[in-house]
């Protein structure tokens, strides 16, 4: 093998984040430096300044939500006031402000602005980190996983996140497709596979045509507003409507706590219905009475029959848009050689036997649905750093939706069709509107709606210099362009003056070319003390490790003396105060409170020496007795 | 090989000498994919024989793909070479589409159709009727009792072929003729008046000829004239009518254009010229919508009419200013 630098497949996910890569030919999950192949997507800022990512970040979020930041993922690329995020909102606990421009989101964490990619930065460097720790070596180069609902905006947001996080983002992929890549990896496969995808808020469907190790993809289809979340509601209404019969009228909903904890409860039963067929909700002292009257609890059991019945549509809605997709491209459910599950809802045994019904097949379980997307990733990131290497894997991607422009009236005019495999390019005749236009407006646009507005704006340019003309005469040629990495250009040209305008579709993240530029400027100060603080680190741990190793090595005798005298007992309980903070700082990389704490520390071991020799001063007695 | 001679001379050599991270053979192999791409059919986008079946297809499209898709040189400098292998992954998709779908791929192969192929055809059916024509023959000179059936079937038979021909005048002759010896034939009869209204129709389809003529040399009068002379002599000439509203729109007359258009709708419902003449005629008198939908209906029915596509888009797609 080749000492090249090794790329990574990072599954940048909602609520988890996995990283992976290929080593000697075989995909394989990099665990993190907890040794876990998790690690949550949550970031935040402690109460003494220090950002945590990861389980650090989760396990303080309860009693430091507002500072705590999740589900970053529901935010990235989106426009501010746009439906998505006036709903995140709504239940998010952390403060969400308008971007400098108006049009993207930020985020308030102590005191600090911070732009989506940057959050999701933190969590990549993290990933990053732990890449490092594993191979021993830096790493820079990255493929990233996305739903393959994700529009060219959040594309980019993702990537803009790679890059602040120092990493040159490969290439950006769908997570269907990533996981068929996952499935087919050292297999002689040659079928038609469909990834069927349902996770915490979306439903993705992919058909791929795998055949010498060529992985066509020939259309995505799903729903951006169905999934385990809808599922979790149903649930929630049933127990709210049948407890206001049971108390009232009481609604739950009203209450935001009790709706909280009706959330959680919810999510669990249905989780629990996967493995059994009754589950008990009980939520003691769920709302006030008010006005002196007791405090209302409910209880309840919901089986798994009762579940089913709940959600029968939205496994229906699942299976209707299945249907769609295969529709669209033309393959039989006959034709199917593999049905791939991915996304924690599939483990509804519901959603499994539909699918099976459909299909008339058992859905393959050869995959881990947790690992599986960031598998793929790795090999995508294989394929493209090492090609011609022996694991020659080629993926044919397609565009998720339409791309066109704004015609007259406001409607959008589609130019390169959804599903349209990658490279591609498409040109469209188009006429003025107008006597003498000498400029036009050309809009580019992503999206299914007919009307411009509702589709997404990737941005914009005027093509001016027009001959003067009545209407409809002057013929304008509009070119899309997309490359292999996704990079959609677009060019307008006036058919007979030749006179040309052209545009990279790129600055739609919400971040700005200074913006960037402040960010990786900062993220190189940022680099630079934490390279400081981690040998400062270093140094503060070869002076406590041993003292504390040694005060534990104590520890036994401390407690024999404690036994047989009261003497010395609080200031041993104080002294174990101050351990559990020496371990604490020693968890979270903390030097400067291990620099507060060694003080302390030292005076505890000089406390547990002094206890235990007096402990032993006592003992021979005892001893040769 | 002279195919590879022949696409040698396409690609500029200079293009050969680019510095770039591809070996030589592999910089031929791309310079002359681009040629064939460029200047090929979607057969041979895809290294395919003519008319190859669809299941030849996706193989082959896969091959392809495996050496020129620009994720096989990642990372690796290409220069001009990244566009040249995005060219020809672009063709070989479009060749998969195409010619991977069984309705699309048969229209596809009658279009490209070698002139080899067109040959053999030809022969083959001209070898046919001489045979047939000799077996008459035989028949008719055999006996006298059967010389007079004989006759008429030899006038028939001539009139057939001449229908078929599509000489309808002569058709109209030989069959009358054959009416006369034997008049209580009444398939005979039948196809005698076939003949007669088929001769109007060629009458038709000459003053249709010469309309166009006068047409395509500039005298639109004349072949507005011609035109309506045609839909006289046929009711049933969809064409004519359709050029004719055409011509008449062109020379200002609404009304004419109108009643011309509206009688190629009602010959020829199912013809997608018709509805296109009508389509243009609403539009010139301003209804947009209606126009609208007559273009629409006219693609619909033959997608490959440039005109009514032109329009369409105009009435369509105009740019916001």
């Amino acid at each position: 093998m080749s000492d090249q630098e090794p790329a990574i497949g990072i599954d940048l996910g909602t609520t988890n984040s996995v990283v992976a890569t290929v080593r000697d030919g075989v995909p394989r999950v990099i665990p993190n430096r907890a040794g876990q192949a998790l690690t949550p997507s949550i970031v935040a800022v402690a109460k003494n300044g220090k950002k945590l990512v990861g389980a650090l970040a989760k396990r303080q979020a309860i009693t430091n939500a507002e500072n705590t930041v999740f589900a970053a993922k529901r935010l990235i690329g989106r426009r501010w006031g746009s439906k998505e995020v006036e709903d995140a909102r709504r239940v998010l606990p952390y403060p969400l402000v308008a971007g400098p421009e108006g049009n993207d989101v930020r985020v308030q964490l102590a005191g600090h602005t911070y732009a989506i990619p940057e959050i999701s930065a933190m969590v990549l460097s993290e990933l990053k980190a732990d890449a490092e720790a594993w191979f021993g070596r830096p790493i820079s180069r990255a493929v990233i996983t996305v739903p393959a609902y994700f529009n060219d905006g959040q594309r980019h947001a993702t990537k803009d996140a790679g890059r602040i996080a120092g990493l040159e983002v490969l290439r950006i992929i769908n997570e269907p497709t990533s996981a068929a890549l996952a499935y087919g990896f050292g297999k002689q496969v040659e079928r038609k596979v469909v990834v069927f995808d349902l996770g915490g808020g979306t439903f993705d469907i992919s058909i791929l045509d795998i055949g010498k190790s060529v992985y066509d993809v020939v259309a995505v289809g799903g729903d951006t507003y169905l999934g385990g979340e809808d599922f979790d509601r149903r649930i929630i209404d049933w127990l709210t409507f049948g407890f206001a019969k049971e108390n009232g009228g009481v609604d739950l909903r009203e209450d935001k706590m009790a709706l909280q904890r009706l959330k959680d409860s919810a999510e669990r039963a249905k989780i629990e219905l996967s493995g059994t067929s009754t589950a008990a909700i009980h939520l003691p002292f769920l709302v006030g009475g008010g006005e002196g009257k007791p405090a209302l609890h409910l209880d309840r059991q919901i089986g798994r029959e009762k579940l089913e019945e709940l959600t029968r549509d939205l496994v229906d809605r699942c299976i209707a848009v299945t249907e769609r997709t295969l529709k669209d491209a033309g393959v039989r459910p006959a034709q199917v050689g593999e049905v791939i599950l991915v996304g924690g809802m599939t483990r509804m045994p519901r959603v499994q036997k539909a699918v099976k019904d459909f299909f008339a097949r058992e859905p393959c379980r050869g995959v881990h649905p947790e690992e599986v997307v960031a598998l793929g990733a790795a090999i995508q990131a294989h394929a493209l750093t090492a090609p011609q290497s022996g694991a020659e894997v080629l993926l044919l991607d397609v565009t998720p939706q339409n791309l066109g422009i704004m015609v007259v009236g406001g409607y959008f005019q589609t130019i390169i069709p959804r599903n349209t495999t990658v490279p591609t390019s498409e040109t469209h005749l188009f006429t003025t509107v107008q006597d003498n236009q000498t400029a036009v407006r050309i809009a580019v646009l992503q999206g299914a709606s007919e009307r411009a507005v509702d589709n997404e704006l990737l941005g914009e340019f005027v093509l001016g210099g027009i001959r003067p003309a009545r209407r409809g005469e002057v013929e304008i040629e509009v070119t899309f362009e997309i490359s292999a990495d996704g990079i959609v250009g677009v060019s307008a040209r006036d058919v007979v003056t030749g006179q040309q305008q052209s545009i990279t579709v790129t600055a739609t993240s919400g971040l700005t070319e200074e913006e960037m530029k402040r960010i990786l400027d900062e993220r190189v100060d940022e680099l630079l003390e934490k390279k400081q603080s981690t040998q400062e680190y270093e140094l503060r741990k070869d002076r406590v490790g041993p003292v504390l190793a040694e005060i534990e090595g104590l520890r036994p005798a401390v407690q024999e003396a404690l036994e047989r005298t009261r003497f010395g007992k609080d200031a041993v309980q104080k002294a174990e105060g101050v351990l559990a903070r020496v371990r604490q700082a020693m968890d979270a990389h903390d030097s400067a409170a291990l620099a507060e704490l060694e003080e302390a520390l030292e005076r505890t071991l000089q406390l547990f020496k002094g206890l235990a020799e007096a402990g032993r001063g006592q003992g021979p007695g005892r001893g040769d007795g | 090989m002279n195919v590879e001679r022949d696409a040698e001379a396409v690609y500029d050599p200079a293009a050969l000498a680019e510095d770039v991270d591809l070996d030589l053979e592999r910089r031929k192999e791309i310079l002359h994919a681009e040629a064939v791409a460029a200047g090929g059919t979607l057969w041979q986008a895809l290294g395919l024989p003519w008319n190859a079946p669809t299941s030849a297809v996706k193989s082959a499209y896969l091959e392809a793909a495996k050496v020129f898709h620009p994720d096989r040189y990642a990372g690796k400098r290409l220069g001009t070479y990244r566009a040249r292998l995005e060219r020809i992954f672009r063709r070989a998709t479009e060749a998969r589409d195409v010619l991977g779908e069984e309705t699309r791929r048969a229209a596809y192969a009658r279009t490209t159709a070698p002139a080899t192929e067109f040959t053999k055809m030809e022969a083959r059916k001209l070898d046919d009727e001489r045979r047939s024509a000799e077996r008459r023959a035989r028949l008719a000179r055999q006996n006298p009792l059967v010389a007079r059936a004989a006759r008429v079937g030899e006038l028939v038979g001539r009139g057939k072929a001449a229908l078929e021909r599509g000489d309808f005048l002569a058709a109209a002759n030989d069959l009358q003729l054959a009416q006369s010896i034997d008049p209580s034939n009444p398939e005979l009869s039948a196809l005698a008046a076939e003949a007669k209204r088929r001769g109007a129709a060629q009458r038709a389809a000459d003053q249709f000829d010469k309309a166009m003529a006068a047409e395509a040399m500039g005298s639109f009068s004349a072949a507005a004239a011609g035109y309506r002379a045609a839909l006289d002599a046929d009711p049933r000439h969809v064409r004519a009518a359709a050029a004719g509203a055409r011509m008449a729109l062109k020379l200002g007359d609404l009304s004419t254009a109108r009643e011309m258009a509206q009688a190629g709708v009602r010959a020829g419902p199912g013809l997608g010229v018709a509805h296109e003449a009508l389509g243009m005629v609403l539009e010139a008198q301003g209804d947009k919508k209606e126009a609208r939908r007559a273009l629409e209906k006219a693609l619909e029915l033959d997608p490959k009419l440039e005109l009514a596509k032109e329009r369409l888009k105009k009435l369509r797609w105009g740019i916001l200013g």
